[in-house]
């Protein structure tokens, strides 16, 4: 076993685990504020939903539910502890927002976290570290065998551009329309360790090759590869990271019952897949559907063409419907199949367009987030 | 410098016969001169002590103004200080409208613990202070009243000032912030009754003690509505954030300045008030997220060098020194305890640092003190010796506390982070 590495622990297949990272806002004027160790200081929590961490920047937190067999157990732990955070931070007059970036917080003004981990990451990669306040949803799903999640881990690599369509929700960056759908994967495409996994055979493969890196002094532990979908060895899972935090628990219960049916529909027929095809174009589709959100045209280097990310979004939801049936999480793949209803970027930007004030977007977001009894 | 003056008089006067269009000797110093030394004094003293020792640089205006001023050495004079009273008018004035934005009911309203904590803050520290003047000093139940209404709220420019410079953030400072803007409208409300007292203990004529409490918190409560209407329509026509709606909350806030000193009401409950319906009366939250400009720490030097030059050093004896010493050290037991008894949804070393960073005593409390003391000039000076040389103690301590608090919570900014204040 590679130093670095732990033993690949097996877990129930298909077993479903979601982070987010959120945002504190000061609910004076919607800016993002230091509250994170305040928070965790003053927490009154039996963790039955999951648990509430500190992340890089004090003006972030992490939920992560606790390992669930189905979706609605997933929904169930990110309600309760959307709750739980909601009635504290309303005791520390603190907001709550969801979304993949805040729409006008600037950077320098960002407090790293305390304690060791984070001041090592802010030693190593410096101002990125700040820089990295950013928001995403990870999701992760379980699988059997180490082989089986490298297998997964290279198979979801053609859907990433899709995650990125469904989830996005970050269009705004230092007050500016991006243009962008999720701007988020800029500020994470900036670390050296970003971006898709090589083509490997299996966890033999794998370790090869991240005792490579650890030779060259690139990486320590898995925790510095920042790949967009990576096997995560201690919870025996594939953890899918390409997501933007949504602006909502609802989307992010949608986005892991996409994950978990699409795994499931993956195990199950062991479609083939060109890696080293996929090499090729994987940056350029991901930029693609960082800018276009589902308008994206996607290069197909089998065929060597475009194709609508639309078009393969519709494909993909008819594809995974009976998946979904079997796993019981239908409604919520329906909901995010709905193309008729705006998603989060867009969401944001109809909100910029009515109230013409970047602090009342956000604070539209945080009421969206926070949920109904919250007049701000 | 008398010498210095009669003989610089002589040669203009004398000169004056030859070169005729000299204006006659200037007796006074221009206001525009007065307002830029004062500015350059304070501001070198401040960033010179900040350097020098870390302090907060209010207390190197303060000192400033305490040095040159007639306690010393009477370089700024009781007219220069008179007639710099506007700017100083308008610097607090801007400062207490500020504290009165901060007043968040919604956050009191929705912790109890936060709720409990502030009232137990302006309820021990009244009647602490009350019993210290009355019992102890033997001062009368009126002028203890007044002493402890001068006395018991934070210093609300103090704290907006050094939480800035600092670029504090964090529990400790929201509750710092709430605490002394709860106190601060405790004490105008006391203040505006305690004016009554005093004149039922000193005047024959009962009217004076119904009508004037009446007219001081009518006519604030009236100057502040209206230009608080004023400045949300006008501020609604304008873009949020935008440099235009800044320039319309200074103005209104200059305008009930204005207003209040023409009608003999006090600027700083005015302004207050004024700040507490801009928050309270802004649902479409217009003005919300325009904050004051920078420059406004060009009006702060001002006041802290004004209110140096204006503490009673003169009348400093070593018993007034130990009754202010006794009645700071009560009103730091009851707001520590105050604190830390009521804010327990906060940890408890939180909770130290937030009785702590609520100690500053300041400008406000000497212009009530001032405020109470012109009703009857011949009592009302030696009555309030006491709240005014505890306030001048704190001048000096108040923002070092407060800082010592916000840098112990972990709340301030590394050297590279900062943003407020002028350096």
């Amino acid at each position: 076993m590679s130093e670095g590495i732990g033993e690949f622990r097996e877990s129930q297949p298909l077993t479903l685990g979601v982070e987010l990272e959120l945002q504190l806002l000061s609910r004076r004027d919607y800016d993002l504020t230091r509250g994170a160790t305040d928070l965790m200081q003053a927490l009154e929590y039996d963790e039955r939903f999951g648990e509430i961490k500190l992340e890089v920047t004090e003006s972030m937190i992490e939920v992560s539910t606790l390992p669930q067999v189905t979706v609605a157990g997933i929904a169930a732990d990110l309600a309760g502890l959307r709750d739980t955070l909601v009635t504290h931070c309303r005791r520390n007059n603190i907001g709550l927002c969801g979304g993949g970036t805040h729409a006008f917080h600037r950077w320098p003004e960002r407090r790293i976290c305390p304690g060791e981990r984070f001041d090592a990451i802010y030693q190593r990669y410096g101002y990125l570290a700040k820089q990295f306040t950013v928001f995403g949803q990870h999701i992760h799903v379980g699988v059997t065998s180490a082989d089986e999640a490298i297998w997964l881990t290279q198979a979801l690599g053609e859907y990433v551009p899709a995650f990125i369509a469904l989830s996005a929700a970050s269009p705004f960056v230092d007050g500016v329309d991006t243009l962008f759908q999720s701007a988020r994967l800029n500020a994470v495409s900036a670390f050296p360790l970003s971006g898709q996994c090589p083509p490997l055979a299996d966890w033999h493969d794998f370790l090869d090759h991240f005792r490579l890196l650890q030779d060259c002094g690139i990486a320590k532990s898995i925790k510095d590869l920042y790949w967009d979908v990576r096997p995560k060895p201690e919870f025996g899972t594939v953890e899918i990271r390409v997501c933007d935090t949504p602006l909502s628990v609802g989307r992010a219960t949608a986005l892991a019952a996409l994950a978990q049916s699409l795994c499931r529909y993956l195990l199950r027929e062991r479609p083939g897949f060109d890696a080293e095809g996929l090499r090729h174009v994987a940056r350029y589709n991901k930029f693609q559907a960082c800018r276009y959100g589902r308008d994206a045209q996607l290069s197909e280097p089998g065929l060597r063409r475009q194709r609508p990310l639309r078009e393969r979004i519709d494909e993909l939801m008819i594809l995974l419907d009976d998946d979904a049936v079997a796993l019981g999480c239908s409604d919520w793949l329906h909901q995010l199949a709905d193309d008729s209803l705006p998603g989060d970027a867009e969401w944001l930007r109809e909100t910029w367009e009515r109230v013409g004030n970047i602090n009342d977007v956000v604070c539209a977001a945080s009421a969206r987030w926070m949920g109904k009894g919250d007049e701000s | 410098m008398e010498t210095l003056i009669t003989y610089a008089r002589g040669v203009w006067e004398s000169t004056q016969e030859r070169l005729f269009f000299l204006p006659p000797f200037p007796d006074q110093i221009d206001t525009l001169a007065l307002f830029g030394l004062l500015l350059v004094v304070g501001l070198l003293a401040g960033e010179w002590l900040r350097a020098r020792f870390g302090v907060p640089k209010i207390v190197g205006y303060v000192l400033a103004g305490t040095l040159f001023g007639p306690s010393l050495l009477s370089w700024i004079s009781v007219e220069a200080l008179t007639q710099a009273r506007p700017i100083a008018d308008a610097s607090l004035g801007l400062l207490l409208m500020e504290a009165g934005r901060r007043l968040d009911l919604r956050w009191l309203l929705g912790n109890p613990s936060l709720l409990r904590a502030t009232a137990a803050d302006v309820l021990l520290s009244f009647v602490a202070i009350f019993f210290f003047a009355w019992a102890l000093v033997g001062l009368s139940p009126g002028w203890a009243a007044a002493t402890a209404a001068v006395t018991m709220a934070s210093a609300p420019a103090v704290v907006l000032l050094t939480v800035e410079e600092s670029s504090a953030q964090g529990q400790v400072t929201e509750r710092v912030i709430l605490h002394t803007a709860i106190a601060t409208a405790v004490s105008f409300v006391l203040f505006a009754l305690v004016l009554g007292f005093v004149h039922a203990e000193l005047s024959a004529d009962w009217i004076n003690a119904v009508a004037h409490p009446l007219w001081v918190a009518a006519g604030a409560a009236l100057i502040a509505w209206g230009t608080a209407r004023l400045t949300l329509v006008v501020a609604a026509r304008l873009p949020k954030r935008s440099l235009a709606q800044v320039f319309v909350l200074v103005a209104m806030a200059l305008l009930a300045v204005g207003v209040a000193r023409m009608l003999a009401v006090p600027v700083f409950l005015t302004l207050f008030v004024m700040g507490a319906l801009l928050a309270f009366d802004d649902r479409r939250q217009t003005l919300a997220y325009t904050q004051l400009p920078e420059a406004h720490w060009l009006l702060a030097i001002i006041l802290f060098v004004i209110v140096g030059a204006s503490l009673p050093w003169q009348e400093f004896t070593w018993l007034t020194a130990l009754q202010a010493l006794g009645l700071l050290l009560v009103r730091a037991a009851a707001k520590s305890a105050a604190a830390f008894i009521g804010g327990r949804d906060l940890p408890r070393t939180k909770r130290l640092w937030v009785g702590l960073g609520i100690q500053p005593l300041s400008a406000t409390a000497v212009f009530m003190a001032y405020e109470i003391a012109a009703l009857y000039p011949e009592v009302g000076r030696s009555a309030l010796l006491l709240p005014l040389l505890a306030a001048a103690i704190m001048e000096i301590a108040g923002p070092v506390l407060c800082r010592l608090a916000l840098v112990r919570a972990g709340e301030t900014a590394g050297d590279g982070e900062k943003k407020g204040g002028i350096a």
